[in-house]
């Protein structure tokens, strides 16, 4: 990346997983070391959990003066491995840029389905932060990979900003944005365009519009798939259900349902994988499994 | 017709009133309660709703996870619309060109009740009109970002309460809701939580056999604003009750009835120490806490002794 | 169709019970208590089979009306200044909703200082927001135009809420005679209210879903199409009217404008004094007529170019101000509305008539003088308040 021309970031992540900040301290990291950018997040009612966005723009010299959202980014961060398969993070993404992923996988493995006109950069950051923070929350770790991968900051300069923003816990995400840093393989660009996620988007003309903006069709947000939201989903091991029914009664969703054989089992479009209804089993028939492994 | 679940030997109403597919948090506590909120009402109901994480994570046009009739209009005025709703049922079914048994249920969050619409519920209430009014608390206004309201617990951190070196955070007492309704004088008044279903849901099906206002206020954990983890949401609630913070009781004709015997309190630390927002408390605070809940614990089983 | 001499808010109140309201919701403020007060009487001793909600605040009036009407039921309300301000919010949530709640608003000036006494600073203050506005000049009209607005607002091609302006005190406390209509030709005239998205168990419909970006601008504009297509119905329902009644209403109202060089330009009860100041400046020799808008929202474009496109001067009397601003509302709107024309007349503007002061005959003469003389001079870019003491 060349900082003569402005930069241009964008940021996928979940609502909770700090994606903001990550653009936050990309930003603040910039401006100390003397350069023009901008952050700001995607405004929107997504909630936790939520795939969601966030921006960056960067240029050594000149003043920022773009508003609007990026829609052909120089720079594609990946703070979740499920976003890869239910949203289109390649979409608008410039030949010769970066796409940064976070995943368990290898490069060699995800090659194959992220290699595209740009560079491919990963690293396992959930592990990072695993072993470092004790959290599985990778928004700084990410740093350091954008910092390898894209070239345009230097790694020290994300200190001030880190230490502001994470006081006492500063020195733990210091270090694994270090870690990250030097351990982001990245792969060249390669000719051509990979397999990419469709997302089909209707939304209805003015004209298509009932007066008042009334909604005729009772309950048809079910098309919505929070299932997509989720980083842990439920196994259930019937052999221990005695079919009590409270995983049921307490699901916040109303994902779960009975099957025929008087079993419950929960809807994996729905299920956002909160855990609830591990918990509240009395007989311990379900267990959470991470779904990125 | 309804079909129904068997949940621990009890039937329960199949029906889903809020569909999957809703964007609240996941372990949202208060989409929970609506959940079982819409098992007791059944489907002869108009739903008037608040603004607030209720309505943003259910009615994203040009779809709506509702599955009864709803309305929206702003933050403020639930409890007046529902007047309007109301008035306009008795209008139509005079002339029989209305179910004159379809129940209005108004809701909102602990700011659209307590705070910003207080005038408007006390003044549905001191009207008698028929209706229920439910108040899903989840202590704050989470769908602006956690900022304290009236209901907000002594001691919590907010974005607008937060603690530090100088201040614990929130420094004043909930205000009672349950006893503001009470002094309207309406016929039913009931305290409830997610995490006690069937007492949530006998509840709400007493609410709607009364002729007139009445008014349930449910306690609704969330783990976004109170920094706890998403799978105790039911756990946190237990506690919450069981501490005798958020007490279960009814308040019918006057008359106040609780709904668990508790002799022992847990001890309040037991609650505040699972959530973030209160993890700064010092033990002289915590203990200052147990002395105020012991004393409004006694006083609340006091009105039921007398009652 | 019989004669009878009665209040404005009175004949107002009739006029909501022959379109037999079923629900009433309001807060009684100065000067529109008495039509308040008359419709609880009329429910409450059974002449009116209707819900009256005697809310606690103006905000929550509005409120139930949003709640009534979705529910099916025909609607109606009343207020004046403060009250209005305070409903400024629920204003827009009724016409975006589409909701044909109908409300007379008796005008008044806003505070402070407090002033219960007319002007048109209110109506200004929600402009925008979405309503079909009109303004009556005297009883009869405001029991007319009433009648009207529950025909105009509940069409289903327009469903949107109507606003009837009637000055506060002077028409609203002021006995006149006025035509009552057979409550026959009214049942024959306003058909049963039947919202078609009515919040109803039998076929559950969700109203007041959130726009984010990508449908707030398609709602937007599907909404303000609508609401200029709602012209076609106004002036339909005006005829149909007139077929009933015998009395004619026009989107912008002309008088002894023919042959006249210089005109006028009011809304509201002081058009029919303004008519005398004509008179008698006629009898003087001038060629002065006077214009007055009768359709505020949507605003009568077209109408207001036919009638004004041989003038040499328009004289735009306000009775509001537009704070820091181009002060007189109106002539701003008059200005804009003119000036794609290629021949226009000079805009003067003048304000007046706030917090209840009074506009004599003799007032308005001096006041189209003042005109004629600032327009010959190319005195347009300031304006003029009339009737204030000191320098």
């Amino acid at each position: 990346m060349n900082g003569q021309q402005t930069t241009e970031f964008r940021w996928h992540g979940r609502g909770g997983q700090g994606a903001v900040t990550s653009a936050e301290m990309i930003a603040l990291a910039a401006i100390e070391e003397g350069k023009f950018a901008q952050a700001f997040p995607s405004f929107g009612p997504e909630r936790r959990g939520a795939p969601v966005l966030a921006f960056n723009r960067v240029h050594d010299s000149i003043p920022i003066k773009i508003r609007s959202g990026v829609t052909n980014p120089d720079v594609v961060v990946v703070l979740d491995p499920g976003l890869l398969t239910i949203i289109d993070v390649m979409a608008g993404l410039k030949e010769n840029g970066v796409l940064v992923i976070n995943s368990p996988k290898s490069l060699s493995e995800l090659k194959k389905d992220y290699s595209g006109p740009w560079n491919l950069a990963v690293v396992d950051a959930t592990k990072i932060a695993r072993k470092e923070l004790g959290v599985p929350i990778v928004n700084t770790t990410m740093l350091g990979a954008v910092v390898k991968a894209v070239g345009i900051i230097k790694l020290e300069s994300l200190n001030g900003p880190i230490k502001e923003h994470f006081g006492a816990r500063a020195p733990s995400n210091i270090t694994a944005a270090r870690e990250a840093y030097e351990q982001t393989q990245i792969a060249p660009p390669v000719k051509t365009m990979p397999k990419r996620v469709e997302v089909l988007e209707v939304l209805p003309s003015w004209q298509e519009i009932l007066p008042g903006c009334v909604v005729t069709s009772p309950g048809s947000a079910k098309q919505y798939r929070t299932g997509d939201w989720r980083s842990k989903y439920t196994d259930f091991d019937y052999s221990r259900c005695i079919k009590c029914g409270l995983c049921y009664i307490f699901c916040p969703e109303g994902c779960i349902e009975q099957r025929p054989d008087g079993y419950f089992e929960s809807n994996k479009y729905y299920c956002k994988g909160c855990g609830i209804c591990a918990t509240e089993c009395p007989k311990e028939v379900i267990s959470m499994i991470e779904e990125a492994s | 017709m309804n079909t129904t679940v068997t949940v621990t030997k009890r039937l329960v109403n199949s029906f889903e009133q809020l569909a999957p597919g809703h964007r609240a948090c996941l372990g949202c506590g208060e989409a929970l309660a609506v959940r079982l909120v819409g098992k007791a009402l059944g489907q002869n109901v108009i739903i008037v709703s608040a603004t607030g994480c209720m309505e943003i994570i259910s009615s994203q046009y040009p779809f709506t996870s509702w599955e009864v009739p709803w309305i929206h209009t702003l933050f403020e005025n639930a409890s007046a619309v529902a007047s309007g709703i109301e008035a306009g049922i008795r209008a139509l079914s005079r002339k029989g060109e209305f179910n004159e048994k379809t129940k209005v249920v108004a809701m909102g969050g602990d700011g659209a009740t307590s705070d910003i619409g207080l005038q408007a519920l006390s003044g549905a209430l001191e009207r008698r009109h028929n209706f229920i009014y439910i108040c899903y608390d989840n202590e704050a206004y989470m769908n602006t970002g956690v900022q304290r309201s009236s209901a907000t617990p002594y001691g919590a951190s907010t974005t607008t309460s937060p603690a530090s070196k100088i201040t614990i955070g929130q420094t004043t007492w909930k205000k009672n809701m349950p006893a503001i309704v009470a002094a309207h004088d309406v016929p039913y008044v009931a305290t409830a939580c997610a995490s006690y279903p069937f007492d949530l849901m006998s509840k709400v099906q007493k609410a709607m056999n009364v002729d007139g206002p009445s008014y349930i206020h449910i306690l609704s954990v969330c783990p976004t604003g109170w920094r706890s983890s998403t799978e105790s949401v039911i756990g946190l609630g237990r506690l919450a009750v069981r501490t005798g913070i958020f007490p279960l009781y009814e308040i019918e004709d006057g008359r106040y009835k609780l709904n668990m015997q508790m002799d022992k309190l847990h001890p309040v630390e037991e609650y505040l120490k699972q959530q973030g927002r209160f993890r700064h408390l010092s033990p002289e605070v915590i203990a200052s806490i147990q002395t105020r809940v012991n004393a409004d614990y006694a006083k609340l089983k006091e009105k039921a002794t007398r009652s | 169709m019989k004669r009878i001499g009665m209040e404005g808010s009175l004949a107002i109140a009739e006029a909501a019970k022959a379109a037999h309201v079923d629900v009433v919701a309001a807060y009684p403020i100065t000067p529109q208590t008495h039509i308040v007060e008359k419709l609880a009487e009329l429910v409450a001793t059974g002449e009116l089979k209707a819900d009256y909600i005697p809310v606690e605040s103006e905000h929550s009036a509005m409120s139930a009306c949003l709640g009534s009407c979705a529910v099916g039921a025909r609607t109606f309300t009343a207020t004046a200044g403060q009250g209005l301000e305070l409903m400024h919010e629920v204003l827009y949530v009724a016409s975006s909703m589409r909701l044909p709640i109908i409300m007379v608003v008796v005008n008044r000036s806003l505070s402070a200082p407090l002033s219960v006494w007319g002007d048109h600073s209110d109506v200004m203050a929600v402009r925008d927001c979405g309503w079909i506005q009109m303004f009556a000049e005297n009883v009869q009209q405001a029991y007319d135009l009433t009648l009207c607005a529950f025909k105009i607002g509940e069409d289903h091609s327009v469903l949107f809420p109507v606003m009837v302006h009637v000055d506060g005190f002077h028409l609203s406390h002021v006995i006149e005679p006025y035509f009552v209509l057979n409550q026959e030709d009214i049942d024959g005239f306003i058909p049963p209210y039947r919202y078609p998205y009515a919040l109803n168990p039998a076929k559950p419909v969700t109203l007041g879903a959130f726009g984010p970006p990508n449908v707030y601008t398609e709602a937007k504009k599907a909404q303000e199409v609508a609401l200029l297509s709602t012209k076609k119905v106004i002036l339909n329902t005006w005829t149909q009217f007139k077929k009933l009644s015998g009395r004619s209403y026009n989107p912008v109202e002309v008088y002894k404008t023919d042959d006249a060089d210089v005109a006028l330009m009011t809304m509201g009860s002081f058009s029919e004094t303004a008519m005398l100041a004509i008179d008698s400046l006629r009898s003087q020799g001038l060629k002065v007529g006077l214009v007055r808008l009768r359709l505020w929202r949507p605003f009568p474009f077209d109408e207001l170019r036919a009638a004004v496109s041989n003038l040499s001067t328009l004289i735009v009397f306000d009775r509001a101000i537009s704070s820091g601003g181009p002060p007189g509302p109106v002539a701003s709107e008059i200005r804009s509305a003119l000036y794609p024309m290629k021949t226009r007349p000079k805009v003067v503007s003048f304000i007046g008539g706030l917090g209840g002061r009074d506009v004599t005959v003799q007032a308005f003469e001096k006041l189209i003088k003042k005109g004629i003389e600032k327009a010959k001079a190319d005195q347009l870019t300031d304006y003029e308040m009339i009737e204030v003491r000191g320098q």
